[in-house]
């Protein structure tokens, strides 16, 4: 368990650097990406389709971030944790170690940096007058570590799957894509038809957007019952994820 | 005391690796590891091997290509799960398995030699405490802080020998690694091991150098399409295995055998026997005999021959040759009764061959081989020992 946990440190320290190391801006990447995003999706969705007049009250930009922000965490974890065991290719053929250390790692290092990234341009923008409530930050923290609950469960059956099956790889991208239009992400919830509402309800990222602009924007930190049963099914998914790799990883060593 | 358990048993261990093809294929696999069956369609790589090896005892592992030996010491190194068998391992396990074996290309050679020692268990302090012998060991100057993938093989492997020196494992499984190094190298491993194989360490050597074996092994393992072809002495398994290759790489045109015996209008050899049988030990005698059918009543020639099993002469000699005549046993007999004392082919496989020739030792009429294994424990090179003496020590 020590041994397991010295090499997750050494793992995820190893995913960060090499990461970030390798290119010429080094660490700013993290954050230039989704910063580029923000500013483009602000652009298009206040003066070309006027989203911001669906907005009752407070800022677009803040809006927008909030929920934008751990989107993009969650699907860079994703696509990058389902990738990294071939990454280890090396290592699961000729090493015993625990797989699902690698994925952790990976997702460890990508939530990391794009946790910080948003609680850093959070605070820029309460810097420039926006209506962010600080206290709402605590808050937020509980609501992302349910989320990064789940993405590991997910991530998890995704990547020993990706192993024997490559078109997940192929199949993931348009999958995040209507993912992330089909919750209140571009939009609020209160512009979707209520027919539309239901389904959208059911994508759990729906919860999260909702729960952190309640917290962040609202300063409401009243805890709902819909935050219990979001952390139980985050839970559920981390279990079941991890028995399905855990049935799958002995085998990873012939098809890696 | 005696009941000291054993560094390593395996008992009917096997391993079958799913063959699938298709897209299909995959996805049909992936149901049924889940639901915890054996995979449908499958390559059975190894199958019913089971062997004890006590602590100090080294073990070499011989085979052709493809023959299962890196499966095996994927399984006692613990990467590959067995399908069947049992697997009882008491030690600390040290595996150098193929090229760069637990080494992550994108990182530096420290880095590796970091997360080598942490994947065999070491902490922190103990990684700091090798790091400077493993750096020393591998002698690869300022490349120690590039990207493995920047390496030559040659390089990759010295960092690997490295490591797996530097953590002194109670096992240490090396696959054919030693083929790789130069020449300086390759005697600087080879002498590391000699050194830990002293310490009372003990070696899992797979190697297609059966030098290397019978100088590191003191048992060897002879792995054939996934199955035990042979397990005992390193020298006895080593020249069974060599001798397998001399037969193959001898396909092409043997001299047809003739039934022997046979009284027919040629001359036919007749109660041919070796004595002992089929094996002895070298420096033992030797002696074969037998008869020639003359059906002109005249008195044929008689031709023995010793060669290894691919064909390759090492003695032969003809009554002729030695203005030597055969016995006259009947009007159309003719018996031979030859004796080698003291025989001093090296150990190994050979093939003994009887002639019978015509009285003017010309024309071959007969043949007849038998395989003849000399046994022995030597590491001297070449067919034969010629006598030798080393004077520089009996002084002035």
């Amino acid at each position: 368990m020590n041994n397991s946990l010295r090499l997750f440190v050494q793992f995820t320290r190893r995913e960060i650097r090499t990461r970030y190391l390798g290119s010429v801006t080094g660490l700013a990447w993290a954050f230039l990406t989704p910063l580029a995003l923000l500013a483009v999706y602000n652009f298009v969705f206040t003066y070309i389709f006027k989203a911001r007049a669906l907005i009752a009250d407070g800022s677009f930009i803040l809006f927008l971030a909030a929920a934008l922000w751990p989107w993009l965490a969650a699907q860079e974890a994703i696509s990058r944790g389902v990738m990294c065991l071939s990454g280890y290719a090396g290592l699961i053929r000729k090493v015993v170690f625990p797989h699902e250390i690698a994925v952790y790692a990976v997702l460890a290092g990508t939530f990391a940096l794009q946790i910080f990234g948003y609680f850093v341009v959070l605070l820029v923008l309460k810097a420039l007058g926006e209506p962010v409530h600080l206290r709402g930050l605590l808050g937020a923290v509980p609501v992302l570590v349910v989320m990064m609950i789940a993405v590991t469960g997910v991530t998890l059956i995704l990547a020993a799957l990706q192993v024997f099956i490559r078109d997940i790889e192929h199949i993931l991208p348009p999958l995040l894509m209507l993912l992330m239009f089909l919750a209140p992400i571009l939009y609020p919830m209160s512009a979707v038809p209520e027919k539309m509402a239901v389904l959208l309800s059911l994508n759990p990222f729906t919860w999260v957007a909702n729960r952190l602009r309640d917290m962040l924007i609202l300063g409401d930190l009243t805890p709902h019952f819909g935050d219990l049963v979001a952390l139980c099914v985050a839970v559920a998914v981390l279990v079941c994820g991890r028995a399905f790799f855990l049935r799958l990883s002995p085998y990873f060593e012939d098809f890696v | 005391m005696s009941a000291e358990k054993p560094l390593l048993r395996l008992s009917g261990v096997g391993k079958d690796y799913a063959k699938v093809h298709t897209a299909g294929g995959r996805l049909r696999l992936v149901w049924r590891l889940l639901r915890r069956r054996r995979a449908a369609d499958i390559f059975c790589a190894l199958d019913d091997i089971g062997f004890t090896l006590q602590r100090g005892q080294s073990l070499g592992i011989i085979g052709e290509n493809g023959a299962g030996k890196s499966t095996l010491l994927k399984i006692i190194a613990g990467v590959v799960k067995p399908t069947r068998g049992l697997l009882e391992m008491n030690g600390r396990i040290g595996a150098l398995l193929e090229l760069g074996s637990g080494f992550h290309p994108e990182y530096t050679g420290l880095a590796n030699i970091e997360l080598a020692a942490t994947l065999f268990g070491l902490d922190a302090e103990a990684i700091r405490g090798k790091r400077d012998d493993i750096i020393a060991f591998a002698d690869l100057g300022e490349h120690i802080n590039d990207p493995i993938k920047t390496y030559s093989s040659g390089m990759v492997v010295r960092l690997g020998f490295a490591v797996a020196t530097a953590l002194s494992p109670e096992i240490l499984i090396t696959d054919e690694v030693l083929a790789v190094g130069d020449e300086s190298f390759q005697k600087k491993c080879v002498a590391w091991m000699e050194k830990y194989l002293e310490n009372g360490g003990t070696l899992l050597l797979c190697s297609h150098s059966m030098y290397h074996i019978q100088k590191l092994c003191a048992s060897a393992l002879w792995l054939k399409n996934g199955k035990m072809e042979q397990y005992g002495s390193a020298f006895d398994v080593t020249q069974a295995y060599l001798a397998y290759h001399e037969r193959r790489s001898a396909s092409v045109a043997r001299v047809p055998l003739v039934e022997a015996g046979g009284e027919s209008g040629f001359y036919t050899l007749m109660d041919v026997e070796m004595q002992p049988e089929t094996a002895i030990r070298m420096g033992d005698d030797f002696s074969v005999r037998g008869k020639i059918y003359s059906p002109d009543g005249r008195e044929p020639v008689m031709l023995f021959g010793l060669t290894r099993q691919d064909g390759t002469p090492v003695y032969g000699v003809s009554t002729d040759m030695d203005k030597i005549r055969l016995r006259k046993e009947d009007a159309k007999r003719f018996a031979f009764d030859l004796v080698f004392p003291n025989m001093m082919l090296l150990p190994g496989q050979y093939l003994a061959r009887f002639h019978a020739l015509d009285p003017e030792g010309v024309r071959l009429f007969d043949t007849i081989e038998m395989p003849l294994t000399i046994k022995g424990e030597t590491r001297e090179f070449g067919l034969a020992r010629l006598p030798h003496e080393w004077r520089h020590q009996r002084g002035a």
